[in-house]
């Protein structure tokens, strides 16, 4: 990342907070080191242990399990809960995911966008996404973007040293280049749910589908008669092999045959109402409780967001907590506690409440025209072989 | 015949029927769900290239595939000429076959011959690769239209994005998977 790409790094992550602060969003800070991280069942926190100090009436023996944020979503519902009244809130955070390091999408450590409000459904946060990326596009990118976007941010930045000066690029620039695609940016922004897109794309229907058996055999049917996808990217027929469980064969059957044809797709897409298994924190849909109200936002085939409609319901939460508590059993990962305090905040929480988490690196990636994470990166977590070989000499 | 359940690059798998080498391997975590591969692969029967993900832990049968160091010697038009470095027998290869490897072969390329059941199916070249700039047009400062990178070409021809700083003469690693710079040599 050179100097340039710092400096508009910086601009973008102002405009954010600007954006919120108009909307009259209240920025907090919350940790990144929690004793209780959430629960979800595939990711993997980084572990470390709290030493208490000598003067403390633990025993030195004593050693805290402390781990490093996945996201900060559980102390963001504790601040809507709490009795100071947060209704609108955001924050931008260092958050960390071991194991997450390969490809140009992931660094382990990457910096999470979230914002909450209550009185909101998570249809209500997808104009959110609109509103704030046409906000960054105007501010940051001028008109003549189309032919050279990174000139003339450069120009100004670079002449003026300042960056609040962007009157003359107030126009709005409905286009964005990225990797030689023009990306369509006029709102709104087309919506599909999941089940929309498993039915366009592979002819597959997720309600008749709804049980782990039934998938498999509807799958394995179609890979006996070396049923294709023909839109799809993957010239291999529907397969279930190596898959476990009814989410397996979900995102087998997405990541070959539906994200690929997303990536053509020269417009931001929402995709919304994910199988309820796939989205612990959410409240189920009122039309299908097989589906619950998240979505996320893909731009080129980049999955750029993720969203719900709060569950606030402190029991089924609880209930839903334990199963993941099961499987990560199963698993074998470590298993953390159910946070009681998070609980009892969801009570408190008296209206309808949405949040989504963005990968604030990968919203510039994309602003920016680059390829991959490191290239927005300062410090990439890039290069595991040569670090490990540093190490090993010492 | 073994089979895996860590695809790597660099690995022959067969699937559904067909050598497949894995050019690239990538880990992918599709939001709430368990780790699955992206991998592009490589017919090496006829060439084609595809992207296709695999659940991680997916077992995959393993191609015997016989590797031998040979050199590239010169092409005929679509046909690509090298020599076995081990048994000193040439063999010639459609451009098909060779993939994108096709652009980092210059005379003398020393590379891999990987053969099945003894027929040469494909090359291999290393994963990194030095090659001199012939010719990269003087980058300007502040120009980033091209985020940060301009176009130079390499002494096989091939056309590879450089940092604006790279100039005429530089000798400069290359990804041969990924086709991009990693740093000046």
């Amino acid at each position: 990342m050179n100097k340039i790409t710092t400096r508009a790094r910086s601009l973008i992550i102002q405009k954010i907070r600007d954006f919120f602060v108009q909307n009259d969003f209240l920025e907090v800070e919350t940790p990144i080191m929690t004793p209780i991280p959430g629960m979800e069942p595939h990711l993997t926190p980084f572990e470390t242990t709290l030493t208490p100090p000598a003067i403390s009436q633990l025993s030195s023996a004593t050693k805290i399990p402390m781990y490093l944020n996945t996201s900060p979503e559980l102390q963001m519902k504790k601040l809507l809960g709490s009795p100071e009244g947060f209704d609108k809130i955001f924050n931008i955070t260092k958050v960390f995911r071991n194991g997450e390091m390969d490809g140009p999408l992931h660094n382990t450590e990457f910096t999470m966008l979230e914002w909450y409000r209550k009185n909101a459904d998570y249809k209500d946060l997808m104009n959110d996404c609109e509103n704030l990326v046409t906000f960054l596009i105007c501010k940051i990118l001028p008109r003549e973007a189309n032919q050279s976007v990174n000139t003339q941010t450069t120009d100004n930045l670079t002449v003026n040293g300042q960056t609040q000066n962007y009157s003359i690029l107030s126009q709005v620039t409905k286009s964005l280049s990225y990797q030689s695609s023009t990306i369509n940016l006029a709102t709104p922004w087309p919506r599909f749910t999941t089940n929309e897109l498993f039915i366009k794309y592979c002819d597959l229907d997720l309600l008749e589908n709804q049980d782990f058996a039934t998938f498999k055999k509807t799958i394995d049917e179609k890979a006996s008669s070396h049923t294709v996808p023909s839109s799809s990217a993957s010239p291999f027929p529907f397969d279930s092999s190596g898959c476990a469980t009814w989410d397996d064969l979900y995102f087998k059957i997405f990541l070959n045959y539906i994200e690929p044809e997303l990536a053509k797709i020269n417009q931001p897409i929402f995709i919304y109402d994910y199988p309820s298994s796939q989205a612990a924190l959410a409240k189920r849909s009122a039309d299908n409780t097989f589906f619950a109200e998240r979505f996320e936002l893909y731009i080129k085939g980049i999955e750029l967001a993720n969203a719900f409609s709060e569950l606030t319901d402190s029991k089924e939460q609880r209930a839903r907590l334990e199963e993941e508590q099961n499987l990560r059993k199963q698993l074998d990962k470590t298993v953390f506690p159910i946070d009681e305090e998070f609980l009892t905040a969801l009570d408190k929480i008296a209206t309808p409440t949405s949040g989504i988490a963005l990968g604030l690196d990968r919203l510039i990636m994309l602003l920016l025209d680059k390829k991959s994470i490191e290239e927005v990166l300062l410090f990439p977590m890039n290069n595991l072989t040569s670090l490990a070989n540093t190490l090993a000499q010492r | 015949m073994s089979s895996t359940t860590d695809l790597k690059q660099g690995l022959t798998i067969l699937h559904k029927g067909n050598p497949w080498l894995i050019a690239v391997a990538q880990f992918v975590n599709p939001g709430k769900g368990s780790a699955f591969t992206r991998a592009k692969l490589r017919q090496l029967k006829t060439g084609q290239v595809v992207e296709h993900t695999f659940k991680s832990g997916e077992a995959v049968e393993l191609v015997d595939v016989v590797r031998n160091k040979c050199q590239y010697l010169y092409n005929d038009g679509e046909t690509y000429n090298f020599m076995d470095n081990e048994n000193y027998e040439q063999f010639g290869l459609d451009k098909e076959l060779i993939g994108d490897a096709v652009k980092y072969l210059i005379e003398n390329t020393e590379c891999y011959a990987m053969y099945i059941d003894g027929i040469p199916v494909s090359i291999q070249v290393p994963p990194k690769m030095a090659f001199k700039v012939i010719s990269a047009p003087p980058g300007y400062k502040g120009d980033t239209a091209t985020g940060g990178s301009k176009d130079a070409t390499i002494e096989t021809g091939a056309t590879i994005k450089v940092p604006l700083f790279i100039s005429e003469g530089d000798i400069i690693m290359v990804n041969t998977a990924e086709g991009n710079y990693v740093s000046k040599g």
